[in-house]
């Protein structure tokens, strides 16, 4: 019988959880208390398939953030498909995390939480993106910590629109960096250091004129850096996926493309301060 | 009890294991489970587990939480000693006797089954085992069973209290089970020494709830001082119409009255005047043995004598 190592409590908990799930991602692939696959050590206590190239695990457990969810982050994070997970647990042990260190824990890792209370309505406290998508706020603040406040506002809209759709954040992340790079070469014209480049150019072409000025040769590093990630990640988003494996690729390579603009646009911005250009970023989302 | 049936051990898929139906064990804290949990990921199930094969599943006698670990963790396999199958009794009481001599069980999981264990014994030896027979084959001290007996005569309704409490993790647990066997025993003790101060017990198990989630009874220890209130007629030659007035304050669960400012306003001076009474008698018969012996008095001892003397003239007015 399903369920049936919980006590009664945490059986209530979880059939209201299950239902509740079923209503949001469908019951396509439900399976209760399975291996997701041999190699995640971590066994949900159900998980459901919502489209052929998604899965939602949910551990049911009163404890905030056990021990197997650590375990599950990892292997998850990894695995060839993209993979949310979500603790379901009562609404009082949610309330009882009353400094909520227990539940920012889980959602910075990626985990959403849903609870269900004693009349056993489940809601989605907090809702969450497959774990190998995640780019979680301390880590993007972190990352952005060394840029103008203006590419910090902008690297975070970006993020915002990352979270609910990768690749159109991961466009506007490198709209910021092709908006730094014109910037600098508009700076470049400005002090003759480049002839005038024509007003549809290509990026790539942008970046090349500025590579073969001599006098930006101490900054090659930092343009085929902006070189390569445009030629890498340009295209990333525009490709659907059409397996789970594909779309855990694709999730993986948008999280490190967004990385990777705010790290080139980090070694831009220094080129800028280098060369006594002033930064001045036109983005249009 | 056979103790020489064949075993083997085998590496068993965690989905070939069930639970046992007759394991007294009901609770399976989390916090618990996730030490072991973290311990398994790192190094694997050390200890094998304890299994019994009934046609093609093998049911549990020993770990179960290695193995709700082992599934959790979606292991392949984890070690298992596969033993012979045992009769019912056999069943339990090997439960019984692993888990009594590695690590306590909760008390109100020993309690539920011991009437198993008496009626097991009972078919098959024709009568009840005495409570050193069932000390002997549980593995439980004589102590340990007549607390469970405390639990196991409790209204279901409570039952079910304190089975929703053991549920929570330790810190969240306001009732124990030591709440109840405390509680029980001093209601117990009203009921043989002032019936007349109880007219529901139900009534009084509720008032004594509710007056220890308020912090209105701080300490389960408090009962014991509810015990020596129904006492002190006989021991401290309390009058019945004080003690069953304190009684009644206690147990009425619309007045904030708690055990100990009852015990320490009203039935304290008494309880020490017996305790320093006492004291004084065994210091007479000490004296009368002193009488005899001259070294039974040191040099120690007689300066102390003395300045009980002094004092005693001081505060007696002699």
């Amino acid at each position: 019988m399903a369920f049936d190592t919980f006590d009664p409590r945490m059986k209530m908990v979880a059939e209201r959880a299950l239902a509740h799930c079923r209503q949001q991602f469908g019951g396509n692939g439900l399976c209760i208390e399975q291996g997701i696959n041999s190699a995640i050590s971590w066994r949900p206590t159900f998980f459901c398939r919502p489209t052929s190239r998604s899965i939602v695990g949910i551990e049911v457990a009163d404890n905030l953030y056990p021990e197997i969810l650590k375990v599950a982050a990892h292997d998850i994070g990894i695995y060839d498909a993209p993979i949310a997970v979500y603790q379901a647990c009562s609404l009082d042990a949610y309330q009882k995390d009353t400094k909520q260190t227990k539940v920012n824990q889980l959602r910075q890792d990626g985990i959403g939480i849903i609870t269900v209370d004693e009349d056993g309505r489940a809601i989605i406290q907090h809702p969450c993106v497959p774990i190998a998508q995640l780019i979680p706020e301390p880590r993007l603040e972190n990352e952005i910590r060394n840029l103008t406040s203006k590419l910090k506002v902008s690297f975070r809209a970006a993020h915002k629109t990352y979270q609910t759709n990768i690749g159109q954040g991961l466009q506007q992340a490198g709209q910021i960096v092709e908006a730094i790079v014109n910037s600098m070469a508009a700076q470049a014209v400005k002090k003759g250091h480049i002839a005038t480049i024509p007003a549809r150019a290509a990026v790539a072409d942008i970046i090349d004129a500025l590579y073969q000025e001599n006098r930006l040769k101490d900054h090659r590093a930092a343009l085929g850096a902006a070189r390569s990630f445009i030629k890498e990640f340009r295209n990333t988003a525009s490709h659907p996926a059409k397996t789970a494996k594909r779309a855990a690729e694709k999730m993986r390579k948008c999280r490190d493309g967004f990385y990777e603009a705010i790290e080139t646009s980090t070694k831009l911005q220094k080129v800028f301060s280098a060369m006594g250009y002033t930064l001045t970023v036109h983005i249009t989302h | 009890m056979n103790t020489t049936k064949k075993t083997a051990l085998k590496e068993l898929s965690p989905d070939q294991i069930f639970q046992n139906p007759a394991n007294p064990r009901m609770f399976f804290r989390p916090e618990e489970l996730d030490t072991l949990l973290g311990s398994i990921r790192r190094y694997g199930v050390q200890v094998p587990i304890s299994v019994y094969q009934d046609g093609n599943r093998f049911i549990l006698i020993d770990g179960e939480r290695r193995w709700r670990c082992a599934k959790k963790l979606n292991l392949k396999q984890m070690p298992a000693l596969v033993q012979e199958k045992p009769t019912p009794l056999e069943n339990l009481l090997l439960m019984f006797n692993i888990h009594a001599l590695r690590e306590q069980w909760d008390y109100l999981t020993i309690a539920k089954s011991l009437p198993d264990v008496i009626q097991l014994y009972h078919s098959e030896n024709g009568r009840d085992p005495n409570e050193i027979e069932l000390s002997e084959l549980t593995g439980l001290t004589r102590g340990q069973i007549r607390r469970c007996k405390y639990l196991l005569d409790l209204p279901r309704k409570y039952v079910k209290v304190l089975e929703q409490e053991l549920h929570l993790p330790k810190a969240s647990q306001q009732l124990s089970e030591d709440f109840f066997i405390e509680m029980e025993r001093s209601l117990k003790t009203i009921q043989n020494r002032v019936p007349s101060a109880v007219a529901n017990l139900d009534i009084a198990r509720d008032a004594l709830i509710y007056k220890f989630r308020a912090g209105t009874i701080g300490n389960i220890t408090d009962f014991r001082k509810l015990s020596k209130i129904a006492t002190s007629i006989s021991n401290v030659g309390a009058k019945e119409l004080r003690v069953r007035s304190a009684l009644k304050d206690i147990l009425d669960p619309n007045k904030k009255t708690g055990i100990e400012e009852v015990y320490a306003q009203r039935f304290e001076l008494q309880y020490d005047q017996r305790k320093v009474s006492l004291t004084i008698d065994s210091i007479f018969e000490y004296l009368e043995i002193a009488g005899e012996h001259e070294e039974a008095i040191n040099p120690d001892l007689r300066n102390k004598l003395v300045e009980l003397k002094t004092r005693i003239e001081r505060v007696l007015g002699l």
